[in-house]
């Protein structure tokens, strides 16, 4: 995984360090990154960067992780000793990915990664891998080809094999003048990320077996294998006669890490951490994902911080108290924002373009009883209905849609009342846990054909009504194109079309709309709905 | 089946009767349609076939018609040029300001991916993800709202969004729904994306290549954007990857994504997965409602300028309607106008004669007034052009109600009930109300904007000048009262005194509108030949533009000769013929049946229908089949397979275009019509 970890707590004076370095030296690189410049690449491409990571520095950039660096560490081994396969696991952002890497920094050794969300092929991964030990870069000029064509796990073996002897001979070569930058050790490191992708990607599911296999059938003791996945390794393992990586284990953060992490790069610590004390609890309740609360946390705090004129200053009592009173009803929203409407412009990016003719979103919905799209009429009607088709029991059509209805209403809810309690929450829990029903075409157009005359006739009755409505009814004759509708609606995800052969005519839909926006538009239209909702 | 499509297509009726005197429309318009279905190529021959006979006879006239044609043709060029200029023009004002509001946006987002130095050469195109800022980690994303299900009209917005984006330096690429389909997965959309940025196409797209293509030429000083069209209709689960992964490659490559939404802005949380949603840094931008395009098409085609070319009241209504409830896209009005437009200039003997005309001028001031009661122009262009209503106001302005009550229903199934019955509801009215009670800041803005649109008309201008005149001077005064006046009771009389004259002033205000009104505004129809410039056929329209074609396909299966004409199929009463076409056989059979057809029974009777005159003979010789010799025989069991799949086929044929459904696995033997009426 692409872990925040590091994001987070990575030591800022050093990476600015790094960014100084490159900044003051940006007038020239910009000169040299001409067109095509012919870049050749050395062996110390391979290493993480350049500036070197001390123990201490690598500790302390990942407060809740020192066992795991230390036991990460013991693995890798002094220089030049053989590695056996290790698999990195936990759940997301847990700061596997950003450990292994800065591990690899700071013993500064050779090695290629290869995330297999970027990989998506078994063809594209061996070919990053090859292109990586070969040090190829791709171009204009090499019409951004890869350097080997390699689909099949055998020819990969063959050329990883050649690859490597390569690039090792190559690194012995320059054994003992090892300088500060330059690759450390003769053996060469073999990250792959994300290994739980694999398994969506790879159908045939050889090729995992063929990765853990790999150490063995390679044989070669300069190289070390990684695995990093959020799968536990009994996803993976089956007893096929290989070596098991030795699994090293990520857990969830506590809150107390948390605390520390967030706490690592703050300006003002102490207005942070009353901050916390406030937020802290019941995110964490929701999630311990750092780059989600990361998120929630950078806009809440800027909220947090809003009545204060000195954002430096040493909270007391009294401004810890107007800050909770301030922050409280921000909260809750909060937390739903984490999982649901993660869409909503932040208010960071409010404030930079306010004034600027871009109309936000308040924070709901906006009106609650407009719809804020165009839809014509009939598409409305031919939602509803479908609305319908999926709610309703198909057996209470024709005593709903009965044309002389009305007194219908009474008798379904005599039915209803006479079932027993037990049934009715059973039958309860059985839709909601099923969601809406599916539905044949034809249903929903005799659903349509009713509602519409239905539509009609209940505006003949309003004679006093809006006289846009009734102009806008006025033509809701049933008309072919509304299978266009419906294909446009389908389009739009209202309705989705189950999968089978259109010429079958066993196409099945299902409404996916929520009843509030099918409550929306039926209001938009004056269609009284409720009364032909089908409740248990 | 072909052939109905094809008639249902074109513009003009299927009705034998009529073809005759349009025949050269015909001819015209079979070339423009076959341009856009293939299937028309091959419809075309069939029905050329009747007016075969009456081109030998009238070669003479046709020289002249063909002369006039070509003009007409030539005109029609002309007029409808200009008008797709300006609703091209119309359109990209509209969406300009949005435009530009995008590119501010890219930039700012640019900048702040960029805030800390763009990566050195080795750090962009490395293959592990160096980090720096989660908030930089994150993917810009602009949300384009386009506030219409309907996706047809922005298509163009979102084309001419990427030209904007581009023409200011911006790496663009437009990608829509079809390159996130689930059977290509994510290497579908990586694809046409580097075919875009790349201009090749390779078999393994890998986005590394992008960066390194990214960090080739000069393009390091400019954002990659990538916009996708229809966010709704992509694959959440590819388009997930796709973010994904582009947040893998976040500072190495600058993406900023543009999606354009049709429906609410939880359509991203309802596609994408969480993890995905995690990555976007949203920002929302809305583009114009589909009324207020309209209207803007509207103001500037049908009213603003003096055009050659106008609709009556009914084709308004009936275009009017059309938008509101069964299209709903601006793509479907421009294309009712065209063909308003088309079989105007090919119908009206003289519509090519004239050039310039005046049109009513006022309707834009009544919109001016609208505009503040949310009314929509094409509501008020509708009544302003009816001509109805119009001699009920010039008769007698007392009885008007009475007559109106009176009036006699229009025809058609798009003029029932659209139109509020009396003046009093009517849209005109509710604007002059809504003269009458504007507050006096924005009864000042609209006699400015009156003022401007009646420059050309002296008397009126004369009357809004006047107004503005008493508006300010009674701005003046209140001004100065309120600086003089001390006691509270004064100030309150005061104000008494000043309400009552702005009441005088709106009075006034409203009088003047609705004199224009009176004496200015008169529907096209009422003036002396406005059939030159006005088109008035309803009909035409509705069959051009809705089609139906599903009852088309209907009713021409049960009287395919009726367009085939061909003459061995001269059928009197309704007798079937075995020279029919098979489909339409089969079709006609099975009215006979219910909604359930019997395979085997409607097998009989096709076959019965088509050895229709030796179904005797068949009989005998099924009877003497074992005196029959080998070569006899083996014709005889051809003739029978040929049947079966002649049969086969017509099912096929009646499947494919929706009027039957196969037999199921609980029924084999019967297969069920789908008919609804539809």
């Amino acid at each position: 995984m692409m872990a925040m970890q590091e994001t987070v707590t990575s030591g800022l004076s050093k990476r600015a360090a790094r960014c100084s370095s490159s900044a003051t030296t940006r007038s020239n690189t910009v000169e040299n990154r001409k067109p095509c410049k012919a870049h050749s690449l050395t062996i110390d491409e391979l290493v993480f960067g350049r500036e070197p990571l001390s123990l201490d520095d690598l500790l302390s950039s990942f407060p809740a992780r020192t066992s795991q660096i230390l036991e990460l560490l013991h693995l890798f081994g002094p220089l030049n000793s053989p590695m056996l396969p290790v698999f990195v696991y936990g759940g997301a952002s847990t700061g596997k990915t950003s450990v292994t890497l800065q591990i690899l920094r700071h013993l500064n050794r050779p090695f290629v990664y290869s995330s297999c969300r970027t990989c998506y092929s078994a063809r594209i991964l061996f070919e990053s891998i090859l292109n990586q030990l070969l040090l190829h870069t791709k171009n204009e000029a090499n019409g951004y080809s890869s350097i080997r064509r390699c689909e099949r796990p055998s020819d990969f073996v063959n050329m990883l094999r050649e690859a490597l002897v390569d690039t090792i001979n190559n690194l012995k070569g320059r054994l003992g003048k090892s300088k500060a930058g330059c690759a450390n050790g003769r053996m060469i490191y073999l990250v792959f990320d994300s290994l739980e992708l694999v398994q969506e990607w790879d159908k045939n599911s050889i090729l995992l077996p063929f990765l853990f296999n790999l150490y063995d059938i390679l044989k070669m003791p300069d190289i070390g294998l990684i695995f990093i996945s959020s799968c536990s390794p009994d996803a993976y393992y089956s007893n096929m006669g290989y070596l098991d990586p030795i699994p090293l284990y990520f857990p969830e953060y506590t809150e107390d890490d948390i605390r520390q992490i967030f706490l690592r790069n703050q300006a003002n610590r102490k207005l942070y951490s009353c901050f916390f004390d406030v937020v802290l609890r019941p995110f964490c309740r929701v999630t311990r994902r750092l780059d989600e609360l990361s998120t929630a946390f950078s806009s809440l705090f800027k909220k947090y911080c809003e009545p204060l004129s000195d954002p430096m200053v040493a909270p007391n009592e009294e401004i810890k108290r107007r800050l909770f009173g301030h922050i409280q009803p921000h909260i809750a929203q909060a937390l739903n924002e984490v999982f649901q409407v993660a869409s909503q412009p932040s208010l960071e990016a409010n404030r930079e373009t306010q004034g600027r003719g871009i109309i936000r979103k308040p924070g709901s919905c906006g009106n609650l009883d407009e719809i804020d799209f165009h839809m014509s009429t009939s598409g409305k009607y031919l939602l509803i209905s479908a609305f319908l088709a999926s709610r309703n029991p198909a057996t209470l059509d024709a005593s709903l849609f009965d044309p002389k209805g009305g007194s219908d209403s009474r008798k379904r809810k005599r039915k209803a009342s006479g079932k027993s309690l037990e049934n009715k929450e059973i039958a309860e829990q059985d839709l909601l846990m099923k969601g809406p029903g599916t539905f044949p075409l034809e249903r929903l157009l005799a659903i349509f054909q009713c509602i519409t005359s239905v539509a009609e006739d209940f505006l003949d009755e309003e004679e006093q009504g809006d006289d846009l409505s009734r102009v806008e009814t006025g033509s809701i004759l049933p008309m072919s194109d509304v299978l266009l509708q419906l294909s446009s609606l389908c389009n739009a995800n209202f309705i989705i079309k189950g999968g089978s052969c259109p010429l079958e005519g066993t196409t099945r839909y299902r409404s996916t709309v929520s009843e509030e926006l099918a409550l929306k538009v039926a209001r938009s239209l004056k269609f009284p709905l409720s009364k032909y909702l089908y409740r248990q | 089946m072909a052939s109905s499509a094809t008639v249902a297509d074109s513009p003009a009726p299927p009705n034998p009767d009529n073809i005759q005197p349009f025949f050269v429309i015909h001819k015209a318009f079979s070339r423009k349609s076959k341009k856009k279905s293939p299937r028309a190529g091959k419809a075309k021959r069939k029905i050329d076939l009747s007016p075969l006979v009456s081109k030998n006879a009238k070669k003479a006239d046709e020289e002249s018609v063909e002369e006039c044609d070509s003009m007409r043709m030539e005109y029609f060029g002309i007029v409808w040029s200009k008008i797709e200029t300006t609703i091209k023009n119309v359109l990209r004002d509209m969406n300009i300001n949005v435009f530009s509001d995008i590119h501010h946006w890219v930039r700012e987002s640019f900048n702040t991916i960029r805030s800390s130095g763009p990566p050195s050469l080795t750090e962009a195109t490395c293959s592990f993800p160096f980090v720096k800022d989660t908030t930089l980690k994150k993917l810009f994303t602009g949300l384009v709202l386009t506030k219409n299900m309907e996706f047809v009209d922005d298509l163009l917005t979102f084309e001419d969004l990427g030209l904007h984006l581009k023409s200011h330096g911006c790496h663009v690429a437009n990608l829509s729904s079809l390159d996130f389909l689930a059977k290509n997965g994510i290497g579908g959309c990586l694809r046409s994306l580097l075919r875009q940025f790349l201009m090749v196409s390779l078999d393994a797209a890998d986005i590394s290549i992008l960066a390194s293509w990214y960090r080739e030429h000069d393009k390091y000083n400019n954002p990659v954007v990538i916009i996708i069209d229809d966010m709704e209709r992509c694959c959440g689960s590819i388009l997930s990857d796709f973010i994904l992964m582009l947040s893998e490659w976040a500072i190495k490559i600058p993406v900023i994504l543009i999606m354009g939404i049709s429906t609410m802005l939880d359509a991203p949380s309802n596609a994408l997965t969480s993890n995905a949603l995690q990555h976007l840094f949203p920002c929302k931008f809305i583009l114009g409602t589909p009324a207020e395009r309209m209207d803007a098409v509207v103001a500037a085609v049908l009213v603003g300028q003096p055009s050659t070319f106008s609709i009556s009241h009914k084709v308004a209504a009936f275009m009017r309607n059309y938008f509101v409830s069964q299209d709903g896209t601006l793509t479907s009005f421009v294309r009712a106008l065209k063909i308003a437009c088309v079989q105007h200039f090919y119908v009206e003997p003289l519509s090519f004669v004239l050039r310039g005309f005046l049109l009513q001028e006022d309707c834009q001031c009544l919109y001016d007034a609208a505009k503040y009661g949310n009314i929509r122009l094409l509501d008020i262009l509708c009544e302003a052009l009816n001509p109805e209503l119009y001699n009920s106001r010039g008769t007698d302005a007392q009885a008007e109600s009475e007559k109106d009550s009176g009036r006699s229903p229009s025809n058609g199934c798009f003029m029932d009930r659209q139109y509020p019955s009396s003046r009093k509801d009517g849209f005109i009215n509710k604007v002059v109300r809504i003269v009458k009670d504007l507050p006096r800041s924005q009864l000042y803005n609209l006699l400015k904007s009156w003022e401007e649109r009646t420059a050309d008309i002296i008397e009126i201008h004369e009357d809004v000048k006047e107004l503005l005149f008493t508006l300010k001077s009674e701005e003046h005064k209140r001004q100065k009262q309120r600086s003089t006046s001390v006691s509270k009771r004064h100030i309150s009389r005061a104000q008494l005194n000043m309400e009552r004259d702005s009441q005088v002033t709106n009075e006034k205000a409203a009088t003047l509108i609705d004199r224009m009104i009176r004496d200015y505004m008169h529907p096209l129809e009422c003036v002396p030949f406005h059939e030159i410039i006005c088109f008035k056929n309803v009909d035409k329209l509705q069959l051009a533009l809705v089609g139906d074609p599903r009852r088309r396909i209907q009713v021409d299966l049960l009287e395919s000769h009726k367009i085939l004409q061909c003459n061995c199929c001269n059928r009197k009463g309704s007798t079937l013929l075995p020279s029919m076409h098979d489909t339409s056989i089969m079709y006609n059979l099975a009215q006979e049946h219910g909604d359930l057809i019997n395979l085997l029974d409607w097998y009989q009777s096709f076959k019965s229908v088509v050895l229709c005159p030796g179904v005797k003979r068949k009989r005998k010789s099924k009877q003497k089949c074992k005196d029959m010799n080998e070569p006899q025989k083996q014709s005889e069991i051809l003739n029978l397979v040929y049947n079966r799949a002649r049969y086969c086929r017509a099912v096929t044929e009646l499947q494919i275009t929706g009027l039957l459904r196969m037999p199921s696995k609980r029924r084999p033997d019967f297969a069920q019509r789908v008919a609804f009426g539809l």
